[in-house]
C-alpha cells in the first residue's frame, strides 16, 4: 500500500515538473529564433567556443547550434545531399566545399547572399579569399576559412626549398642517396578528389590549364597536361615517391612526413598544426612553401570553406548574423590561433601582431595569392572523376599520360556533350 | 477472406518493392539531373543508349560478376567446411559457433575500415609481414591487379558465417538415420557427404548461393570504405557507379537507368544459378528409394 502511494506520489511530480519544462520552453521558443548549420566534424570542433559565444551575446534571442558531420569532405557532400533531396533539409545552413557551390546553386538549393554582403564586405577579404563564392554573378557562400595546396619542407635537411619540379626530384634523390630519408616527396595519390588537387597544381605549373569554364576549353591533353602527368608518374617510377603513393590521402602523407619518414609533402594548411604536436618526430623542422612550378606560374588549389543559407530557411536574417559573427576579425584570428586554419580576411595577414607570433601566416599570406579554382561548373564532380580515373591509370602505370589525358579529355567532351544534350 | 488475409504482406511488397522498381523504370527513360535543375523532362532510350555505350559501365559490370562470382564461390566451399566442422559433436563447439559468427556481426564499413589498415602500405602488418619473409612491398590497394582481390578476401572474411549458418541449419534436418543405414552397407564418410549430405542439402546451398549472388551483386559499402572503387577505377561496382551518378553527379534518370539494368542482369544471373544447381545436385532417387 505504502509503495503505491510513494509511486503515486512520484508520478503526480514527475508530471508537474514536465508540465513546467515544456511551458518554460515555449514561452521561450515564441521569441527564440533557433538556427542551425551542418559543419564538417574538424569545423564542428574548432567553432564549438564560438558557437558559446555567440548564444551568450545572443542569449533569448538567436540560439545557433551545429550539427557535426562526418570527416571526410566526400562522405559530407553525400549526407548534405541525401538531405537536400528529400525535400526541406533539417538544417538552415551548410558549411561548404569550394566545389560544390555551382552544383548546389544551379540546383536552388542555396539562397543569394547579395542583399547581405556589399562590395565594402567582399573588399575586406583577401584576393584569393574572394573566388569560389558566386555562381553566375550571384553570391552564394561567405568564406570562413581560406584553404590551399602547400608544399612542406624539411628544414633540418636543407637550407632553401625546391622552386621547380626538376629541383624537388634532385634534392630528394641526393636526400635518399646520403640516407637521410626513405622517401622524396609524398602527395595524394589515391583516386579521389585530393589527386585532382595534386594535378591542378601541376598543371597551372608547367604553364597549362584544366578547364576553361567561358568556352569549355579542355587543357588536359595539350603539352603541360601530359607533362603533369608524366612528372608524377616519374616521381613513383624514379623512386622519389613510394609505389603506396597511389593509394594515400592527406591522412597517409601526413603520417610518413610527421614520422621523419619524408623530405617534402604535399598538404592543406590544417598539417600544420600536427606536426607541431609533442610527439611529432618533425616538430620545428618544418617549413611551408607554395608548390613546385615552372617559374613565375606557381599555383596553389583553392579549397576553402564557406558558410551558405539554404533556400527554404524561415531564418535568414538570423543566419546571416550567425555568419557574421563566424567570420569576424577575432573569430578568424582564434580558428587560426588555435586551430591552424587560414584566415579569409586580408587584415588579419597584415596583423603585426601575428606576423611575429606566427610567422607562418605570411606563407599562408603569399600562397593564398597564387590560389586557383577547380573548374568552376555544376559538372564538376564528373569532370574531376574521370581526371582522377585517368590519372589513377597513370600512376599504376596502367597506361601512358599521353594516352591517359586523350582519354580524359574525350571523356570530359562526353560528359559536356550529354549535359548538353539534356539541357 | 484469404486474399484479405494476403494483404498486408502484398502491401509491403507493393511498397518496398514494387513501387521502387516502377518509379526508377519509369525515371530511366527521363532526364532528371543538376543540369535539368532536378526536374524529371522525358527523353525516350536517350539513357539507355548511353548505358549501351558507356565503356565505364560494361567494366564496372564485369568487375561486379567478376568479384561476385569468386568471392561467392569461396564463400560456399569455406561455408560448406565450416558447417560440417560445426555439425560434428565435439568439445568446445558451441563456443566456437559463437566465434565464427563475429565477422558477420560487424558494420561492413567498420570492417572494411580494418581491412584498409590492415592492407595499408608501408604502416599495415601485412605489408611488415611480406616484407620480413622477402617478398617487399605488395602495395595491395594501389595495384589495379590486386586491389579487387583485397575486396574479395574482405568480402569473404565477412559473409562466410552467413553462408555457413545456412548450412549448418540445412545439415540438421538430415536425419541421422540416413547416415547409419548407409554406414551398414559398408560406405565410407566420403561416400554419405557424396550421396547423402550435398543432394539433401541442396535447397540450402541454393538458399545461400542466391542470397549471396543477390548481394555480393549489389556490393557497396565495402567497396566504397575499401578502395573507393580506385585505383583507376578497378574496384567500381554497378552499385557504386549508380550511387555516384546519383549523389555526386546529382544525374539521378542516369543512376536510375544503371539501376534496373542491373536489376535484370541479376535476375539472369540468379536464374542460371537455380537451373545449374538443380542439375548438379539431383539426388540419386534409385539410392534414396533403397535405404527408405
Amino acid at each position: 500500500m505504502r509503495r503505491i502511494i510513494i509511486l503515486k506520489r512520484s508520478l503526480v511530480s514527475l508530471l508537474a515538473i514536465l508540465v513546467c519544462i515544456v511551458t518554460v520552453n515555449l514561452a521561450e521558443a515564441s521569441e527564440i529564433e533557433s538556427i542551425s548549420f551542418l559543419f564538417p566534424a574538424p569545423y564542428a570542433e574548432a567553432t564549438r567556443d564560438l558557437v558559446q559565444q555567440f548564444n551568450r551575446e545572443n542569449r533569448g534571442k538567436i540560439k545557433l547550434s551545429v550539427i557535426r558531420g562526418p570527416f571526410a569532405t566526400e562522405a559530407m557532400s553525400d549526407l548534405a545531399i541525401s538531405s537536400l533531396i528529400l525535400g526541406k533539409a533539417p538544417f538552415d545552413g551548410l558549411l561548404m566545399d569550394v566545389t560544390w557551390l555551382p552544383k548546389y546553386a544551379a540546383t536552388g538549393w542555396v539562397e543569394p547572399l547579395e542583399s547581405y554582403f556589399d562590395q565594402d564586405d567582399v573588399n575586406s577579404l583577401a584576393v584569393g579569399a574572394r573566388e569560389g563564392n558566386s555562381y553566375e554573378n550571384h553570391l552564394y557562400r561567405w568564406p570562413l576559412v581560406a584553404d590551399m595546396g602547400l608544399l612542406y619542407w624539411r628544414t633540418d635537411l636543407m637550407k632553401e626549398p625546391p622552386k621547380t619540379p626538376e629541383e624537388l626530384i634532385s634534392i630528394s634523390k641526393s636526400l635518399q642517396k646520403n640516407n637521410m630519408v626513405d622517401w622524396g616527396y609524398v602527395w595524394q595519390g589515391r583516386q579521389y578528389e585530393g589527386l585532382s588537387c595534386v594535378y591542378l597544381e601541376m598543371i597551372e605549373g608547367f604553364g597549362g590549364y584544366w578547364f576553361k569554364t567561358n568556352d569549355n576549353k579542355i587543357g588536359l591533353d595539350q603539352a603541360a597536361g601530359v607533362e603533369a602527368a608524366s612528372w608524377l608518374q616519374s616521381l613513383i617510377k624514379e623512386g622519389v615517391s613510394p609505389q603506396a603513393v597511389t593509394n594515400f590521402a592527406e591522412q597517409e602523407a601526413l603520417q610518413s612526413f610527421r614520422a621523419g619518414d619524408s623530405a617534402f609533402m604535399r598538404n592543406w594548411p590544417y598539417a600544420w598544426a600536427e606536426l607541431q604536436q609533442a610527439d611529432s618526430s618533425v616538430r620545428g623542422k618544418v617549413g611551408v612553401t607554395t608548390m613546385v612550378a615552372n617559374p613565375g606560374y606557381s599555383t596553389a588549389t583553392n579549397g576553402s570553406w564557406g558558410l551558405t543559407v539554404l533556400s527554404g530557411s524561415s531564418h535568414i536574417d538570423a543566419a546571416v548574423k550567425a555568419i557574421r559573427f563566424l567570420t569576424s576579425d577575432e573569430s578568424q584570428k582564434q580558428l587560426f590561433l588555435k586551430y591552424g586554419y587560414t584566415p579569409t580576411k586580408q587584415s588579419i595577414f597584415d596583423d603585426p601582431f601575428l606576423l611575429k607570433e606566427a610567422p607562418i601566416i605570411s606563407e599562408l599570406g603569399r600562397a593564398l595569392k597564387v590560389t586557383k579554382p577547380r573548374p568552376e561548373t555544376p559538372l564538376y564532380a564528373q569532370i574531376s572523376d574521370v581526371l582522377q580515373r585517368q590519372l589513377s591509370g597513370i600512376l599504376t602505370v596502367e597506361q601512358t599520360p599521353g594516352n591517359g589525358m586523350i582519354h580524359a579529355t574525350r571523356n570530359t567532351e562526353q560528359i559536356l556533350i550529354s549535359a548538353g544534350e539534356q539541357r | 477472406m484469404i486474399f484479405l488475409l494476403l494483404l498486408p504482406s502484398l502491401l509491403l511488397l507493393v511498397v518496398v518493392f514494387l513501387l521502387p522498381l516502377f518509379r526508377y523504370s519509369w525515371l530511366s527513360f527521363h532526364a532528371d539531373s543538376v543540369v535539368t535543375g532536378l526536374i524529371a523532362i522525358p527523353n525516350g532510350v536517350a539513357n539507355w543508349v548511353r548505358l549501351s555505350l558507356d565503356q565505364r559501365y560494361w567494366q564496372a559490370l564485369g568487375q561486379t560478376f567478376r568479384f561476385a562470382v569468386v568471392s561467392v564461390s569461396f564463400e560456399l566451399i569455406l561455408a560448406l567446411s565450416i558447417a560440417l566442422l560445426l555439425d560434428q559433436r565435439w568439445r568446445g563447439r558451441n563456443a566456437l559457433r559463437a566465434i565464427a559468427l563475429i565477422p558477420w556481426a560487424l558494420p561492413t564499413t567498420v570492417m572494411a575500415l580494418g581491412w584498409r589498415w590492415i592492407l595499408n602500405t608501408p604502416y599495415g602488418p601485412i605489408d611488415r609481414l611480406t616484407n620480413l619473409i622477402g617478398i617487399g612491398s605488395l602495395n595491395i590497394l594501389g595495384e589495379p591487379g590486386l586491389a579487387w582481390l583485397a575486396t574479395v578476401l574482405a568480402d569473404v572474411w565477412k559473409t562466410t558465417p552467413f553462408a555457413a549458418l545456412i548450412l549448418l541449419a540445412g545439415l540438421q534436418t538430415i536425419p541421422s538415420d540416413l547416415y547409419e543405414a548407409l554406414r551398414l552397407e559398408g560406405a565410407n564418410s566420403l561416400s554419405s557427404l557424396r550421396r547423402i549430405t550435398l543432394p539433401l542439402l541442396r535447397p540450402y546451398v541454393l538458399l545461400a548461393l542466391l542470397f549471396r549472388l543477390a548481394q555480393a551483386f549489389g556490393v557497396f559499402d565495402l567497396i566504397q570504405v575499401l578502395t573507393g572503387g580506385g585505383p583507376a577505377g578497378s574496384t567500381e561496382s554497378v552499385a557504386l557507379y549508380a550511387y555516384i551518378n546519383a549523389l555526386r553527379f546529382l544525374d539521378f534518370g542516369y543512376s536510375a537507368t544503371i539501376i534496373i539494368s542491373s536489376f535484370i542482369f541479376i535476375c539472369f544471373a540468379c536464374l542460371i544459378c537455380w537451373f545449374l544447381i538443380k542439375v548438379l545436385f539431383t539426388p540419386q532417387r534409385s539410392f534414396l528409394k533403397k535405404v527408405s
